[in-house]
């Protein structure tokens, strides 16, 4: 209903936390999300968007929760955004991450928001980058997003926030040989979590070796133990100084969501066409390879009105 | 897309007692039934448990208590959804629950009460009907 939508749109203007909580559901489920944004206005500065990704058990939600508290020490708002799978059988989710990131009640200046990621997207939630636009406009100064764990999806992620931070720990040679493979390139700044365990050092020197061999600008690695709290201020100076990524490409990002936005809406109306039956027909049998079916996917869809 | 949005819910224990067996389960059953779960883990207190219902947008808010405060902390969790604006989300008690409790809990607005014993189809059952309907 429009009415309620632009009553909820006035709460949000009046910093009412409810009325937030519920537009992040609306554009969470891919609904309405022109209207909010537009709805929202415009930010009064843009907020840092900082993601953490690694693998499951690498620490991210304590890093999270520990960076909440030095965060709200450097007098600095911020809101949580945390990202957990979602069954792909019954497309039901267990979003446990606010667990290990507690924050006083009381406090105003924390938001913590926990969120299912579609399957088939990687770490991908959907309409992040509407989501972290809700956050911004609402006045929060940083917002953290804390993806499922290290995949595809996080090189998109990258796209859509300022900093990317991956997080390794000791004793993890076998992740390094893959990890080193995309993510070490693209991380804007990496942890060696854990570090009051021993190894760190190892890692830190395997991971500096690695990056040696690159040829672009080589991103800082810093050790890190949110047990004893050791390197995270150090890890919150080393974000602050870095530049911020997404206003320089602000643009042609948000072109691309409307363009993806756009190619969703359509992929319903093509959803029953007998050329994408037989492009799926011939996919399964392997006869094209899936970078074939997707590009003849987006032929289709391009082809489309809606 | 699902054709209804998914139903959110938060568990989470309130108190001291350390019995989180039974809310996992509980989890689980919900998670698998299509339920979007946020488990706010043990020793929670009622402000941080109505700030989690707040920021999660959930419909329903399910506390576990095997402690027997559950008539100082229900009561309390309740005042403060209210307060917060937050009268539409069904509250729901589970855990070890005097037979004579059920009724003062029940009068004080909580949707339903689930004891030891009960199987996790009816919960889920419960959650599903009540949901499409609207509820609390």
């Amino acid at each position: 209903m429009p009415a309620m939508l632009e009553t909820l749109l006035e709460r949000f203007r009046q910093r009412d936390r409810l009325a937030l909580s519920r537009l992040l559901s609306t554009v969470a489920r891919g609904e309405r999300i022109e209207e909010i944004l537009t709805g929202v206005g415009e930010t009064a500065k843009p907020a840092r968007v900082v993601a953490f990704t690694g693998s499951g058990g690498v620490g991210k939600s304590t890093l999270v929760g520990k960076s909440i508290e030095t965060i709200r020490q450097r007098g600095q708002s911020v809101a949580v955004l945390a990202c957990d799978p979602q069954s792909p059988l019954s497309g039901g989710a267990l979003l446990g991450d606010r667990f290990r990131m507690t924050a006083r009640p009381d406090d105003d200046g924390v938001f913590i928001r926990s969120l299912a990621a579609a399957g088939g997207h990687g770490a991908l939630a959907e309409h992040l980058p509407a989501l972290v636009h809700l956050f911004e406009a609402f006045g929060f100064d940083v917002v953290l997003i804390e993806t499922v764990g290290a995949g595809q999806g996080d090189t998109v992620v990258r796209e859509w926030v300022d900093v990317l931070v991956l997080l390794l720990q000791p004793e993890t040679g076998d992740d390094l040989q893959w990890e080193k493979a995309g993510l070490l390139e693209v991380a804007d700044a990496i942890v060696i979590h854990k570090a009051d365990l021993s190894g760190a050092e190892r890692v830190e020197a395997q991971v500096l070796a690695t990056l040696s061999l690159g040829t672009g600008p080589v991103a800082p690695v810093l050790r890190v133990s949110s047990r004893t709290g050791a390197g995270l201020a150090e890890l919150w100076q080393t974000i602050a100084s870095l530049p911020l990524r997404r206003g320089r490409q602000k643009r042609g990002r948000d072109l691309l969501l409307l363009a993806q936005q756009t190619l969703t809406a359509r992929f319903a109306a093509v959803e029953a066409h007998p050329e994408l039956q037989q492009l799926l027909a011939a996919w399964e049998r392997g006869t094209v390879t899936s970078t074939q079916a997707a590009a003849a996917l987006f032929r289709l869809l391009r082809d489309t009105d809606s | 897309m699902a054709d209804s949005p998914p139903v959110r819910v938060v568990l989470a224990k309130v108190g001291l007692d350390g019995h989180d067996r039974g809310i996992k389960v509980v989890a689980r059953a919900l998670r698998d039934a299509g339920m979007q779960v946020i488990y706010a883990g043990l020793w929670q207190t009622p402000e941080a448990v109505v700030r989690a219902v707040a920021e999660e947008d959930a419909d329903w808010l399910g506390l576990s208590l095997l402690s027997g405060a559950h008539m100082t902390l229900v009561p309390r969790v309740l005042q403060l959804l209210r307060g917060a604006g937050l009268e539409h989300v069904g509250v729901l008690v589970g855990g070890i629950i005097p037979e004579g409790d059920i009724p003062k809990l029940r009068e004080m607005g909580v949707a339903r009460i689930f004891g030891p014993g009960t199987s996790l189809p009816e919960i889920v059952t419960f959650l599903q009907e009540r949901s499409g309907a609207g509820h609390a």
